[in-house]
């Protein structure tokens, strides 16, 4: 039997593989979901040819500037933004997207040099490779029609620095898997990403407050890029235009001495994973010694719910709490009321002068804080997994399920609401006390209206979602769209009430008004409840269905 | 009491245009270790999801301890314990806190919660990890907990779906004694499992389902006097499925296929 068995060559592996990814593809099509996201995807690529080809065109004409302007040596940050984008791209999206897992083709009798060829080839594949490509190609076009005599070189440089790339990118992909192999790791990641997104927020105004200095900074800090490959690669050819021909070769040397550590240190790091790389999740067990555990006293708000409704809760809160993209987001609305009341801060607080006044930013911010906040209630059994399957089995009514997911909502709502005001009132101060009432009864509004709408959502579109892991981690298209949708009635609403009370010049009308439609949508909230849990009753085939897949 | 811990009449799930339940009768009297068994697909995981209120019938009445699931379902849960396929574990817990909540969503006092888990913790022998979240359980051990959370409330029915798959030999032992001392003590424990060895030591009364049918069911000693075994002696529970269940030709292995193989 075995005499029969020919290993494929790599070429032949590498069509297999590709052949694997393709019917992948084929089959995921037969959910109507996947269908839906081809066509998304289909979108996006058509975004991202349009995007490649304007920046590309960039490149073609930064390139035909510096060579014919002769600022040969700029060519360099032209390298620079290609190396960047390459590197930078993939580690903000490792996370995200169908990555293919190139490790369990090791079952299969592969070459290690089949396994780093097929590594290597689908590292071409990435956008930022795609793209990076493609600016080159404009670069070779831009040097061939300006200065035919560079391009030889030019195309030698350009291949070099597509390996050297290409094998970074792999590299840096792989020590992420490794890194990314461990939950806890994972999670961190996350936390640090959400974190990175608030500062980019505050990049504007650092800019403008300290923009002289950064640009001193950086200027300082080009010296120092020297010796890095897209500089490199950037001096070879000013050098070349110089008739330097000893810089040439020096830098030329130089880049290829890059492109053989670097493929020298992704050989050893595929050869371990080749090798059969341990990145198990499960540790050894560690002797640990029971704690006595005493439940705290002061849960005495839980006490007063059915013992069911107080589990949930318990259980709500731990999730919170191991939740880090949670908690991460808990501390976004109070910099995002920082971040937008700022400008009214002070002696430049005056009305209307960024077309809003603080009087009416107040209810504004307020109003989309819950709007961040209260989005997850849309689909709020995305992270119970197979665990969805006790509130069938368990003898309890799903209202208590939904009263404690509302409730823990309701107090972090409740938590990061308080934080937003004090950070407000310390940055722009309170508006006035009518407008300040009519902006929490609204609140209280649109929350209980929410919560009914909301169950209503996470019982008939729900997604499953996994804790620390950013891949495939789309919440329910329907659920956004409804949440969307109602939360723009909602401050439809609410706006038309305010101005109402503007227009008639009664400052307590919108207060008096919000009061009448918060007692009506908190008894519509619990009057809903009986029904959602007839509809769970209905439902909770196509739930289990979901999130237990 | 009620003659039977479970009774199903006319018990039928149809997903679309296939019945994967097709008219069952299914009757287990109180304390019998009823084992359930089928080739895959034949609707076992289907009975035992509509049997424990994850998946409503087509049609049929299902009647547990005397009383009708569809129109006491809190009052029937209270009484049953399950571990259902896939374990349906909440796994961002630590085991003493999935123990905690499912004791609370039973009705359980904390006190008797926080004792019972301790206990089950310790016989599971899985108190050593306190800290450690579920998700970095093994198989073996998320299997134990679900079990441990299916008996905290002690429970007269017992629903377990594939119980000893992945658990070691030790604890496998230990949870066999614990389920036979709650058999003795009157609980009925309804069991599929693919290891027909563990079935026949552990259970006194086997039904056989098959494409969605019931082909037999009674006690091991009925289902064997059914079987007609060549030789002197008893036929095992293997022969018994084989011969309900493997006598379709289709299932039949053609060895003449793979005599590259063999």
């Amino acid at each position: 039997m075995a005499d029969l068995i020919r290993v494929p060559g790599v070429a032949a592996q590498i069509r297999l593989v590709a052949g694997l990814r393709w019917r992948i593809l084929r089959n995921g099509l037969r959910r109507k979901s996947n269908r839906l996201d081809l066509i998304g995807m289909i979108l996006a690529g058509i975004f991202a040819a349009f995007l490649i080809f304007g920046v590309s065109t960039g490149f073609f004409a930064g390139t035909r500037y510096v060579l014919t302007k002769d600022h040969a040596s700029w060519i360099a940050f032209l390298f620079w933004a290609i190396f960047l984008c390459w590197q930078v791209f993939p580690v903000l999206v490792a996370g995200f997207g169908a990555a293919f897992e190139f490790r369990t083709l090791l079952r299969f009798p592969l070459s290690l040099r089949a396994f780093y060829l097929i590594g290597l080839a689908y590292g071409f594949a990435e956008l930022s490779a795609v793209a990076g490509t493609c600016w080159i190609v404009a670069m070779l076009l831009s040097a061939a029609l300006v200065r035919p005599s560079v391009l030889p070189l030019m195309t030698a440089i350009a291949g070099l620095f597509l390996l050297l790339n290409v094998t970074l990118e792999r590299l840096l992909a792989s020590w992420i898997e490794r890194l990314f192999a461990r939950r806890r790791t994972r999670e961190v990641f996350l936390g640090l990403f959400v974190l990175a997104m608030i500062c980019v927020q505050f990049i504007g105004p650092l800019l403008n407050r300290y923009g002289e200095a950064l640009r001193r900074f950086a200027s300082h800090l080009l010296i120092y890029l020297a010796p890095f490959p897209p500089s490199l690669a950037g001096r070879a050819i000013s050098d070349f235009l110089q008739e330097d021909w000893a810089g040439v070769l020096g830098s030329f040397a130089g880049l290829l001495g890059f492109a053989a550590a670097l493929s020298f240190l992704l050989w050893l790091r595929f050869s371990a994973q080749y090798r059969g790389e341990e990145l198990s999740e499960t540790s050894a067990p560690v002797p640990q010694r029971p704690r006595a555990r005493q439940e705290s006293s002061g849960a005495f708000v839980l006490d007063r719910l059915s013992p069911q409704a107080g589990a949930i809760v318990r259980k709500e809160l731990c999730y919170l709490l191991r939740n880090g993209f949670a908690l991460l987001s808990l501390l976004f609305p109070p910099v995002l009321v920082l971040l937008f009341s700022s400008p009214f801060a002070g002696s430049r607080r005056e009305p209307f002068r960024h077309g809003l006044s603080p009087a009416m930013l107040f209810p504004a911010m307020m109003a989309y804080i819950v709007f961040i906040l209260i989005t997850p209630a849309y689909n709020c059994f995305a992270f119970e997994s197979r665990g969805i399957q006790t509130y069938f089995t368990a003898p309890l009514r799903f209202r208590h399920v939904f009263l404690a997911k509302n409730l823990v909502l309701a107090l972090v709502l409740i938590f990061d609401l308080s934080l937003c005001i004090a950070v407000f009132a310390f940055s722009a101060g309170l508006p006035s006390l009518p407008q300040f009432i009519a902006t929490l009864v609204a609140i209280v509004f649109a929350v209980a209206g929410q919560f009914a709408i909301a169950n209503w959502s996470s019982l008939c579109f729900p997604r499953k979602l996994v804790f620390g892991q950013m891949r495939n981690q789309r919440q329910s298209g329907m659920a956004v769209l409804i949440a969307f949708g109602v939360q723009i009635v909602f401050a439809g609403v609410g706006a038309v009430i305010l101005f109402a009370g503007r227009w008639t010049q009664d400052a307590w009308l919108p207060a008096e008004v919000f009061a009448m439609l918060s007692v009506a949508a908190v008894l519509g909230y619990f009057a809903s409840l009986d029904s959602l849990s007839e509809l769970a009753e209905r439902k909770k085939e196509a739930l289990i269905e979901t999130l237990c897949r | 009491m009620p003659d039977f811990a479970i009774s199903t009449e006319h018990l039928t799930r149809r997903f679309g245009g296939l019945t994967a339940v097709d008219d069952i009768h299914l009757q287990v009297a109180a304390g019998q270790f009823f084992g359930f068994l089928g080739p895959n697909g034949a609707g076992k995981s289907t009975t035992i999801k509509m049997l424990t209120g994850l998946l409503a019938p087509s049609s049929g009445r299902i009647e547990l301890l005397g009383l009708d699931f569809a129109s006491h379902a809190v009052e029937v849960k209270r009484q049953i314990g399950v571990v259902p396929e896939g374990m349906g574990l909440f796994e961002r817990l630590t085991g003493a806190e999935y123990l905690h909540f499912v004791g609370q969503m039973y009705g359980l006092d904390r006190a008797t919660t926080q004792q019972r888990s301790a206990e089950l913790l310790e016989f599971m022998q899985l108190a050593g990890r306190p800290k450690t979240l579920i998700a970095d359980y093994s198989h073996g051990m998320q299997k134990k907990l679900a079990l441990a959370a299916a008996v905290i409330h002690g429970p007269r029915i017992l629903f377990l779906d594939e119980p000893f798959e992945g658990v070691d030999a030790l604890a496998a032992g230990a949870l066999k004694a614990l389920l036979g001392r709650m058999t003795a003590r009157g609980v009925t424990i309804f069991l599929t499992s693919h290891v027909l060895e563990i079935v026949e030591r552990l259970c006194s009364h086997v039904a056989i389902i098959d494409k969605g049918r019931l082909v037999a069911q009674g006690s091991l000693e009925e289902l064997r006097a059914g079987v007609a075994v060549g030789e002197a002696g008893s036929a095992t529970l293997e022969q018994i499925f084989l011969s309900t269940v493997g006598q379709d030709g289709e299932r039949q292995p053609q060895f003449e296929e793979l005599t590259w193989l063999t």
